[in-house]
């Protein structure tokens, strides 16, 4: 496997993407990219189209046009599992686990598919798994775990398998207050244990300002504004696609 | 302590399957009666298809095909012996095996795209085209005609298999190798077909190359099917179009289904129960194809996880009833579809 990790520029560019479902333009002429030991936040309102660039970036869905280039390799031709073995790995909004299967053979089973991965005793992963609250729950089977800790456990499985960068969609959905800092915990630790970077859609927006020194904010499929999150936040176009005054149709279409 | 060889992985369900199969291998010197020992082909045949059926499902994929790829293997063998003079057992077996199994290798590339209900008709529509294909070439399937006048089956030249208690003693080795390369294929990837019927997007997510497991998993369908129709076309010797029609796909997905999918146990007793049940009203024909209708709606409706999921419910009653002989067994069995 080529290791993208000595490429030098970014690690994740998205270049000029869009993505129509029939005449529906979700997403429109996007770029962006993520640096080396960056956590990049993406913002915007409901429907504005974040989860629809983490299921471009991670292959799910391919683009209408416009190219993903991962360690300066284009990976439009590859399908999600090849980006994954590689190192381009997602999570999800919703729970997803492997329901009749342990918590212990749920992480298993991610490094089994990914062909790479830590050991469960690795210190690091072994402090944020108790953090979760999974370290005393590794024979429960995922399906019996309370949700919060069903979406950490979806969240370390990512985790478990080294990737080089972590697309995030919408982690701290669903968490209680208290749960909201394993994540970031979560991050720092991929970031210092394993130097990868992180794409995090969010809406936490404390959360967002904690952990990203920049951000994007995605409005209607367009990416309408880019910066440090105190100096983009403060922006009128933002304020108003939050606020819903000159955004709001779009967004109700998209 | 969680590391799991492979012989450990294989569960309750495995073995008491794979002990029954063994057992039955008594049969053809046990019984004599000539209905019997036909209606026991009947249900070894039916086994291998619903095996077939099962193998899909642990992947979540409802597979109509059965019937396309007996008649290939079927077909071959009746083939290779009356044209060849090739009456090896054991040539004849890899070849019915063999065959399907590799034929299954671009068609599940080209089917195995299709999601959900799409994947569904289109192993029906294979199963629709296939007497198509036996009826227009003649030259090669003798058409309308099929193939009749099969010789004996030989085993190393030596043992001829003539009588129907011989070929009962044939079906019962094919569906006991059948169940074997069930056993194994779907214990050595269970952690990939498991995670393909419960989250295939995860498993994706993951790494996982869902396609070629997908394959892997058609293409044993496929050979073990294909060792069902050798053991028909051996059982009627004769090979013809209408053995294999589309319709008789129903019963296999029911024998899997109504048996219940949770466990090779399910294809089992589906198998048993249908085929004794449909030889026992003589329910045969236009009405044996409308119980068996019936029977999937019933058990769809009604026992979701099939009469292994009725048996797996009541486990605790059952123990009860059958004294403290049996307990462990039926509560070994339980724990195995969890």
């Amino acid at each position: 496997m080529k290791n993208v990790t000595t490429h030098p520029g970014p690690m994740l560019q998205v270049l000029n993407v869009s993505k129509h479902f029939g005449g529906n333009k979700v997403f429109n002429d996007v770029s962006l990219a993520l640096e080396p030991g960056e956590v990049l936040g993406v913002i915007g309102p409901n429907g504005a189209g974040k989860t629809t660039l983490i299921n471009v970036v991670s292959g799910q869905i391919a683009p209408t046009s416009g190219q993903v280039m991962f360690g300066g390799e284009d990976v439009n031709p590859k399908p999600m599992h090849q980006r994954s073995a590689m190192g381009l790995v997602r999570t999800f909004q919703q729970t997803k686990t492997f329901k009749t299967a342990s918590v212990y053979d749920n992480l298993e089973r991610a490094k089994l598919f990914s062909g790479r991965g830590i050991a469960l005793e690795t210190p690091y992963f072994a402090e944020l798994l108790r953090d979760a609250g999974l370290l005393s729950r590794l024979d429960q089977l995922s399906d019996t775990l309370p949700y919060g800790m069903q979406k950490m456990l979806g969240l370390l499985m990512a985790l478990i398998t080294e990737p080089r960068v972590l697309l995030l969609d919408e982690p701290a959905a669903g968490l209680e207050t208290e749960e909201r800092h394993f994540i970031d915990r979560y991050v720092a630790t991929a970031m210092t244990e394993m130097s990868c970077c992180v794409l995090l859609v969010e809406h936490d927006m404390e959360l967002v300002k904690r952990l990203c020194p920049r951000i994007c904010v995605l409005d209607g499929g367009s990416l309408i504004a880019e910066g440090p999150p105190d100096e983009v936040l403060a922006r009128r176009e933002v304020i108003e696609a939050y606020l819903g005054t000159a955004g709001e149709e779009e967004v109700a279409h998209a | 302590m969680r590391k799991k060889t492979l012989l450990g992985r294989i569960g309750g369900a495995e073995l008491t399957a794979l002990a029954v199969m063994l057992g039955m291998l008594l049969l053809p010197s046990l019984v004599t009666d000539a209905a019997s020992v036909s209606v026991l082909t009947q249900f070894m045949i039916a086994l291998m298809g619903a095996l077939s059926v099962y193998i899909m499902l642990r992947m979540d994929l409802m597979f109509f095909a059965v019937p396309a790829f007996m008649a290939v293997g079927g077909y071959a063998a009746a083939i290779l012996s009356v044209r060849y003079e090739i009456t090896d057992l054991f040539i004849l077996t890899i070849t019915a095996f063999g065959l399907p199994f590799l034929l299954a290798i671009p068609l599940g590339m080209l089917v195995l795209r299709m999601r959900g209900v799409y994947f569904v008709l289109v192993t029906f529509v294979i199963a629709e085209i296939m007497p198509l294909i036996l009826f227009e070439t003649p030259s090669l399937t003798g058409g309308s005609n099929g193939i009749s006048g099969l010789p004996a089956v030989t085993i190393f030249g030596e043992y001829f298999i003539e009588t129907n208690n011989a070929v009962l003693m044939l079906a019962t080795g094919l569906a006991l190798v059948a169940v074997l390369l069930t056993v194994a294929v779907t214990r050595y990837f269970k952690s990939q077909f498991d995670s393909i019927r419960e989250n295939e997007i995860l498993a994706q997510s993951m790494g996982l190359a869902v396609a070629r497991y997908k394959i892997i998993g058609f293409c044993f369908a496929a050979g073990i099917a294909g060792m069902a129709g050798f053991a028909l076309v051996e059982m009627l010797m004769t090979a013809h179009p209408t053995s294999f029609s589309a319709m008789s796909s129903v019963n296999y997905v029911a024998y899997a289904i109504v048996g219940g999918q949770s466990s090779i146990l399910g294809a089992l007793l589906g198998a048993g129960i249908l085929v004794w049940a449909s030889n026992l009203f003589s329910l045969q024909g236009e009405i044996s194809q409308g119980l068996f209708g019936l029977l999937l709606m019933v058990a769809v409706v009604f026992a979701k996880g099939g009469v292994i999921g009725i048996l797996r419910r009541n486990a605790a009653w059952l123990c009860r009833l059958t004294g403290h002989g049996k307990a462990p067994a039926v509560a070994g069995k339980s724990g195995e579809y969890a």
